[in-house]
């Protein structure tokens, strides 16, 4: 009876104590499904620096404060705004036209055809065909010789400015998103706003 | 009875063998990193992954391939940022039975600074100073944890370039021009001219290494390998200009201090020889009771091959345990970095690069041919040369 037990028991403990071991090594042996999120919420993968998650609570926050200010929501012509590019001076490097990019897109779904946008990154190809029409060489709708690039009313632009600590409790890292829109006739700084974010995060102590 | 209890021990070694075993990653190298490299970050382990990347970006960068070594240093510094919280290898790495060494490597504090450093230099020459601000801020701060104060954040070229970007940026870099300043001890750092059009930075000798000392290799030690070079020499268009290390790579890779690490694995160390000894007090013991002359199946028979059983167990324990420090190393680093700045016609201009030796003797097998094109005047020109750059280039 006692030999017929251990006869069974002795094969079952090794294929289990084998079995048991079969992924190991082997990191997430059944694999991470695609997880899609929102632009706007925190993932799993997070430093301590900007993403999508600021990038969009900071644009919101931007494009519904300019489109409160009497110069857009009372204006009877659509406002005539040029992108500057935004200047970073935190310690991460970023895209930094993502941040205007995502304003304008807001503003112009927003304001109802109260503002326009020139587009002034593409003047080179613009002039190319200009003078293709005034010479000529493409057709024209409209009379070529006339001027009708527009100038702009505002210069929308920003700057993001930083904070960063670093002890043995971790890193710190505070980033100042400030937005400013410019009137283009005086140099008046019409609109200012910011937003503030923080954030703090501590590494494995492997890597301390 | 017996015989069953001889197959299971049998059956069940066979199974602890067969979990003995990882997924290997088998690559075979070439001795030329531009080909091991993309080998390596492709099919090799993912923890060396970012370390393959520094040094295919390095090399890249010395054959004037820097379309090449953007794309490397931009995938190993995301890993960088987001090293934050949790991370199981991590944590693997700190047990008593797994090696340091397999955690992610990131490298040390000085190795991320030249990861952000040579990104940072990119990053200008594509025109984006204030993206090569960030990076060169980072880099800074990624030193700014040593041990001892006194050595957190003071490397001179990063804050040096930190304060010439701003200045041409209309701002105010004397902040970062004071900082670097004061770091730069002997070194005659010159003020700003936000009018020169072109920026070499200039490395040379050989950087540090790693390696592991102890009894069991659980103190990590950086070794630094001597070189004759101490400074290079810029020739362009009746131009001649010195130029003096900025930065010594060795010097930052030594005064980092002790690690969070280093005391885990000191404890792994203790854990390895205290049960080593008492296996071995055990094991001693146990046969000495076992042998002492009792009737066969005594008390002390029983606790002495307890004790043999107890002092095999410590043994096996000891054995597993691994308390080696992580020695990969980001080996191609230089040893010095340094700078110059000069103010040239748009156009081509061919540059000389000499490296030289103490008494300004010129290391004729080191010197270095660049054809610099200058043809955008809106964004400055700068020129990356190494004493292991390729020659002749063009930049």
């Amino acid at each position: 009876m006692k030999h017929s037990i251990i006869k069974l028991l002795v094969p079952l403990i090794a294929a289990a104590f084998v079995a048991g071991c079969a992924s190991s090594g082997v990191k997430n042996p059944s694999g991470v499904p695609v997880t899609r999120m929102n632009a706007d919420e925190q993932g799993f993968v997070a430093g301590t620096g900007v993403e999508s998650q600021d990038l969009v609570a900071v644009t919101d926050k931007m494009s519904r404060s300019i489109l409160a200010i009497s110069q857009i929501a009372g204006a009877t012509t659509p406002v005539v705004i040029v992108l500057d590019p935004v200047n970073n001076e935190t310690r991460f490097p970023i895209n930094k036209d993502i941040f205007l990019s995502r304003i304008r897109g807001e503003l112009v779904k927003k304001s109802g055809g109260k503002v326009t946008f020139l587009a002034r990154e593409r003047m080179a190809a613009l002039e190319k065909e200009r003078n293709l029409k005034r010479e000529g060489a493409v057709t024209a709708s409209n009379d070529p010789q006339k001027q009708e690039f527009k100038g702009a009313d505002y210069f929308l632009t920003g700057e993001l400015k930083g904070l960063s600590t670093r002890t043995k409790a971790g890193t710190s890292d505070y980033i100042l998103y400030d937005f400013h829109l410019i009137d283009a006739r005086t140099s008046a700084i019409v609109w200012e706003d910011n937003a503030e974010i923080k954030k703090q995060g501590l590494e494995d102590a492997a890597y301390r | 009875m017996e015989f069953h209890f001889q197959r299971a021990l049998c059956l069940l070694l066979l199974g602890s063998v067969g979990c003995a075993t990882t997924p290997t990653h088998h690559v075979a190298l070439t001795g030329d990193i531009l080909v091991d490299g993309p080998k390596m970050i492709a099919e090799g382990p993912p923890r060396d992954k970012v370390l393959w990347q520094y040094r295919t970006a390095a090399a890249a960068m010395r054959r004037g391939d820097f379309a090449t070594a953007k794309p490397l240093l931009d995938d190993a510094l995301l890993t960088l940022g987001g090293i934050y919280g949790k991370d199981a290898e991590a944590r693997k790495s700190r047990s008593y039975f797994s090696r340091e060494a397999r955690k992610t490597f990131i490298g040390e504090p000085y190795e991320r600074s030249m990861a952000y450093f040579y990104r940072g230099v990119i990053y200008w020459m594509n025109g984006e100073p204030d993206n090569a601000r960030a990076c060169f801020r980072t880099a800074e701060f990624e030193d700014s944890d040593a041990e001892n104060k006194e050595f957190a954040g003071d490397w001179v070229l990063p804050d040096y370039l930190d304060g010439l970007v701003t200045t041409k940026l209309a701002g105010d870099g004397s902040d970062a021009f004071k900082r670097a300043k004061r770091n730069s001890k002997n070194i005659n750092l010159p003020d700003y001219n936000p009018k020169a059009n072109v920026l070499f930075i200039v490395e040379f000798g050989p950087g540090p290494v790693k390696y592991a000392t102890g009894q069991y290799g659980e103190a990590l030690r950086i070794r630094t390998r001597s070189s004759s070079l101490v400074s290079a020499r810029i020739k362009t268009d009746g131009v001649n200009l010195s130029v003096a290390p900025c930065d010594d790579v060795n010097f930052q890779a030594t005064t980092r201090g002790g690690r969070v690490m280093d005391h885990i694995l000191a404890n792994k160390a203790v854990f390895k020889a205290a049960t080593d000894t008492a296996g071995d007090a055990a094991i001693i013991s146990g046969a000495i009771l076992a042998n002492g002359g009792h009737r066969r199946k005594s008390a002390a028979d029983e606790v002495g091959l307890g004790l043999i059983l107890a002092g095999l167990a410590s043994k096996i324990a000891s054995a597993r345990a691994t308390p080696e420090a992580d020695t990969r190393t980001w080996e191609n680093l230089p040893q010095f970095i340094s700078y110059a700045t000069m103010s040239l016609l748009p156009g081509t201009h061919n540059v000389t690069v000499e490296f030289l030796e103490p008494g300004d003797k010129v290391v004729a097998k080191l010197t270095k041919q660049i054809t610099v094109n200058i043809a955008d005047t809106t964004r400055d020109k700068v020129v990356f040369v190494s004493d292991s750059s390729t020659t002749p280039q063009t930049q």
